[in-house]
């Protein structure tokens, strides 16, 4: 054990599903009861889409959900990681607002080197490095400098997405490459790469955050940064990686992006909004309604199959937002209610 | 012994200037620089130029977060109010009413949507980030389905746009229509946050909800009323652009949306208890809108700029944070 163990009190306390509920978590029911009502939802909303959406249920289609949600997914694992490490807080919490931005810059970084002659691997290395060295931008900003995430990641989003404008001059810049071909055609057991990534990477994030000692320590800063800190655990080298990491799967997003729109195109880091949506939403798939990666892919299928059968049932686009808008209020309303005495 | 204390005391006082001086010296040599730069900068016609159209509209907004932030929360609805506006009164002002009407449901538009922020957040106790960002999207939705997806409507009958035009182009005592509007809306804040009960609510609200709760402060109200007040004033935003540019562009809003945050929390550098307050968010906005301008006048494209503005925040940020963290560490 390393000085930086936590006493088994403190695990108890931060980790989010204990395996043995004591008596005393089963008490816990409104959190129980919002996780059901809206796994009930996501549920009933598959079930609509089935019996409704021709087509919506076969494999083919279910595989493609998963791959048209896979940017989304790995931006709002970072996003989640670090409103993990940094604590749920409006303003002074742990929040990521560059990341979308981060995603456009480093699609335009893929598909200018791209363009610019490098081979696949050179590309490929400039976008990690160009995530990573937002995600390190973010991490001095906030944990070196101490600014408020809020506020320094809207200013490096701003430069991000400055950045972007001048790379590719607001215009459309394609690529085709080796790289990029494998990830969209390849097929393995009917999935692309793109959803293989998804899935691997959502497992990986699962095990990291909810089930390794560096991930509960990482969840110990956010929870309690100031008990974190009581006990001994580095704050701010997790805070710091929580946004190293989600500089690091903006990259990786990027480069599945750049795959599916076959380079760069103005516009595409739009997805900020989503992302925040996502994670925050990942509140209500967990027990104790707190942030978390399981509860994250969740809602980021949930999203996914809305999108795909609102498609499916030729209604129009402009539903979705609305909808996505809706279904959080409702379902952040209900938590709140059940939260007060004498209700649920 | 007494010679170190004095010391530190003086490092103190270094740090405390540092802090609550980064805005102001970062506008004065950025202004100094851009009059040095472009001659055109320098003319009084482009600084009135840079009041009304780079300053006016996102003071507004910038206004209304002041408040939302000062009570301890956030609006990421701002856009929705000012779009909503903008959508209501153009539409009707194109199906041929009276610009007093129009202008009124507009208004009464945006009051919706802050009523639906202030139910969501007193009322239901939803956070004001996940309550608000939930608003954006419904309010994003709304637009796309009564334009078909976001065509602007444009103003062409001659009637009600003339006294639009006069809303956004017209002069009292030289003085442009909308710095009135402004005028008066500073006046506004300024009195209610520090001159009434409700502004010293809403700052306890902000500090310490709970405190002020247990105090008897009627803290449930005192929030929602914020929502509607910033909802009111972007809606007035909306209202002016629609009248400057004399058409409805959905979704255009949002773009103040950032700035105004940005604004906000850069003022905050300037007070002694790093609260927003009036006059730092109006130097917040007056250094982006300053940037905008200058940069252009100075041949930078549009791109470059954004890149510039993004640094420029960061390097107040970093000073101003920094230093504070390390006059609290003593």
């Amino acid at each position: 054990m390393t000085s930086e163990s936590l006493s088994p009190a403190a695990t108890q306390t931060f980790s989010p599903e204990p395996r043995v509920a004591s008596p005393k978590e089963r008490h816990l029911g409104s959190g129980q009861f919002i996780r059901l009502g809206s796994l009930f939802a996501l549920l009933l909303v598959f079930i609509y889409f089935s019996c409704m959406a021709p087509g919506f249920s076969a494999l083919s289609n279910l595989a493609n959900i998963v791959e048209q949600s896979a940017t989304l997914a790995l931006l709002a694992f970072g996003m989640t990681a670090v409103i993990i490490g940094g604590g749920g807080d409006v303003i002074r919490g742990g929040i990521d607002l560059s990341v979308g931005a981060n995603l456009g810059l480093c699609i335009a970084i893929y598909a200018v080197s791209e363009a610019a002659g490098y081979s696949d691997v050179t590309a490929f290395l400039l976008t990690l490095a160009a995530g990573l060295a937002v995600g390190a931008l973010n991490a001095l900003a906030v944990v070196g400098l101490g600014v408020l995430p809020l506020l320094a990641t809207l200013a490096v989003m701003n430069i991000c997405a400055g950045l972007e404008l001048v790379l590719t001059q607001n215009m459309v810049i394609s690529s085709a490459s080796p790289l990029l071909a494998w990830i969209t055609a390849a097929d393995w057991l009917g999935l692309s790469v793109t959803s293989w990534s998804f899935i691997i990477i959502a497992a990986v994030m699962l095990l990291l955050v909810h089930r390794t000692p560096w991930g509960l320590r990482l969840q110990a800063v956010g929870g309690h940064r100031e008990a974190a800190r009581a006990a001994g655990l580095r704050v701010p080298a997790y805070r710091a990686a929580s946004y190293l990491g989600a500089g690091l799967l903006a990259a990786l997003a990027a480069i599945l992006q750049a795959a599916r729109l076959s380079g760069s195109s103005p516009g595409s880091g739009d997805i900020l909004l989503s992302v925040v949506l996502t994670s925050l939403m990942s509140v209500v798939f967990s027990r104790r309604l707190l942030p978390s990666i399981g509860g994250t892919i969740l809602s980021v299928l949930f999203i996914g199959c809305l999108i795909n059968g609102f498609q499916l049932l030729n209604v129009s686009s402009y539903w979705v937002n609305g909808v996505q808008g809706l279904l959080i209020l409702g379902i952040v309303a209900l938590r709140s209610l059940s939260d007060r005495p004498g209700v649920a | 012994m007494s010679r170190t204390m004095a010391a530190a005391r003086r490092r103190d006082l270094t740090l405390a200037a540092i802090v609550r001086w980064a805005t102001p010296s970062a506008l004065l040599v950025l202004l100094v620089l851009f009059a040095a730069a472009s001659p055109t900068f320098r003319t009084p016609g482009n600084l009135l130029h840079i009041l009304v159209n780079n300053f006016t509209l996102p003071a507004l907004v910038a206004l209304g977060m002041t408040l939302v932030v000062s009570a301890g929360g956030i609006d990421l609805s701002v856009g929705t109010s000012a779009d909503i506006a903008a959508m209501i009164a153009v539409t009707l002002m194109a199906a041929g009413h009276g610009l007093l009407l129009s202008l009124g449901a507009g208004l009464a538009g945006a009051l919706a949507v802050g009523l639906v922020d202030a139910l969501l957040i007193s009322g239901l106790g939803i956070s004001p980030f996940l309550a608000t960002l939930g608003v954006l999207f419904v309010g994003e939705s709304v637009q796309q389905l009564a334009t078909n997806g976001g065509t602007p409507i444009y103003l062409v009958s001659n009637f009600p746009s003339a006294g639009l035009a006069g809303l956004a182009h017209g002069a009292l005592l030289a003085v442009p229509a909308p710095l009135w509007i402004l005028g008066a809306a500073v006046f506004l804040v300024e009195v209610l946050l520090r001159r009434t009960a409700f502004g010293r609510h809403v700052r306890a609200s902000g500090a310490a909800p709970q405190v002020a709760r247990y105090s008897g402060l009627p803290v449930r109200r005192t929030i929602g009323l914020v929502y509607i007040l910033s909802a009111l004033l972007c809606g007035i935003a909306g209202l002016l652009l629609a009248a400057t540019v004399k058409s409805y562009v959905p979704l255009s809003g949002n773009a103040f949306l950032l700035d105004a945050i940005g604004a906000v929390f850069v003022g905050t550098t300037i007070s002694r208890e790093a609260k927003p307050n009036v006059l730092g968010t109006l130097l917040g906005v007056f250094l982006f809108g300053m940037l905008h301008n200058g940069l252009l006048l100075i041949g930078w494209n549009f791109y470059w700029q954004q890149v510039a503005v993004g640094l420029l925040v960061f390097g107040v940020l970093a000073a101003s944070f920094s230093a504070r963290r390390l006059q609290a560490r003593d």
